[in-house]
């Protein structure tokens, strides 16, 4: 499907202010909803390059598992560190002219770059993708899986009652 | 009509954002929710190549779910780090982590 240049701008603002608002809410809960809210515009994105098994993907883990575990961090922390960290702290005004120029350099040579992709979306079909994922790429699909286990036997351990000896 | 450049310069902004918060806030769990931004934008890039380029044909796509296993994981340890610290000295703040300053 082809979408028309304004619903891409309506989509980029989706992105963009959660995230923007994300950092600069000072209560976390309000950043992890402007989190949430940025996750939703990075599926809807996801839509829009014709990427839609990703977009449901990226609203399963991300939307669903990701902002659960995160708000359940920020609740099991919360009791007693209180707003004092939530603040910036006294480097905080090096750290945007830093991200600043970053998007700057990033802006610059992205948006100049010329690339062998060229302009015209090919939309790859969902089929073509599962045949990748199973035959080309089987074996780090199953690496992913060992990752895994190994941070769920990782978190277990750090976050244990009893974990110094 | 949308260009790839639109996408890359949407990634770029998005990652500059991420970069931001993690330079700004000191709260571990507010640097994780960063990295995560982060994380997404380099995804809109991957899926961008991927959905304009012909001979790629869907194969940045497989490499986001493979970004998308490992960030769970990630994100997972990373709290998991954050809860020990929050345990052991009941803050969250990443610059008390100093022991290793010489």
């Amino acid at each position: 499907m082809q979408f028309s240049t304004p619903v891409f701008y309506i989509v980029a603002a989706l992105v963009i202010i959660p995230a923007v608002l994300m950092v600069m809410f000072r209560n976390l809960i309000y950043s992890a909803i402007a989190m949430i809210a940025c996750f939703i515009g990075v599926a809807a994105v996801f839509v829009t390059l014709n990427a839609e098994l990703l977009a449901a993907s990226q609203l399963l883990i991300y939307v669903g598992a990701i902002s659960i575990l995160i708000l359940f961090a920020i609740m099991l922390t919360r009791s007693r560190s209180g707003a004092v960290n939530l603040f910036f702290h006294r480097q905080a005004w090096m750290a945007l002219p830093a991200a600043a120029a970053l998007a700057v350099v990033l802006g610059a040579v992205l948006g100049t770059a010329r690339f062998s992709a060229g302009d015209t979306p090919k939309n790859p079909a969902t089929g073509n993708l599962a045949s990748l994922l199973f035959n080309q790429y089987a074996f780090p699909f199953e690496l992913a899986s060992l990752v895994l286990l190994a941070a769920i036997i990782g978190t277990v351990l750090l976050a244990k009652k009893e974990s110094r000896p | 009509m949308t260009s790839l450049q639109h996408y890359l310069v949407l990634a770029g902004a998005l990652f500059s954002v991420g970069a931001w918060g993690v330079l700004a806030r000191r709260n571990i769990i507010m640097v994780v929710m960063s990295l995560e931004l982060m994380f997404n934008a380099v995804n809109i890039a991957l899926v961008a190549f991927s959905n304009y380029s012909s001979a790629g044909a869907g194969r940045g796509e497989v490499f986001v779910f493979f970004v998308l296993a490992i960030a769970a994981a990630e994100v997972a340890v990373g709290l998991a780090i954050g809860i020990a610290m929050y345990r052991l000295r009941e803050k969250l703040d990443v610059d008390e982590l100093d022991e290793l300053k010489g």
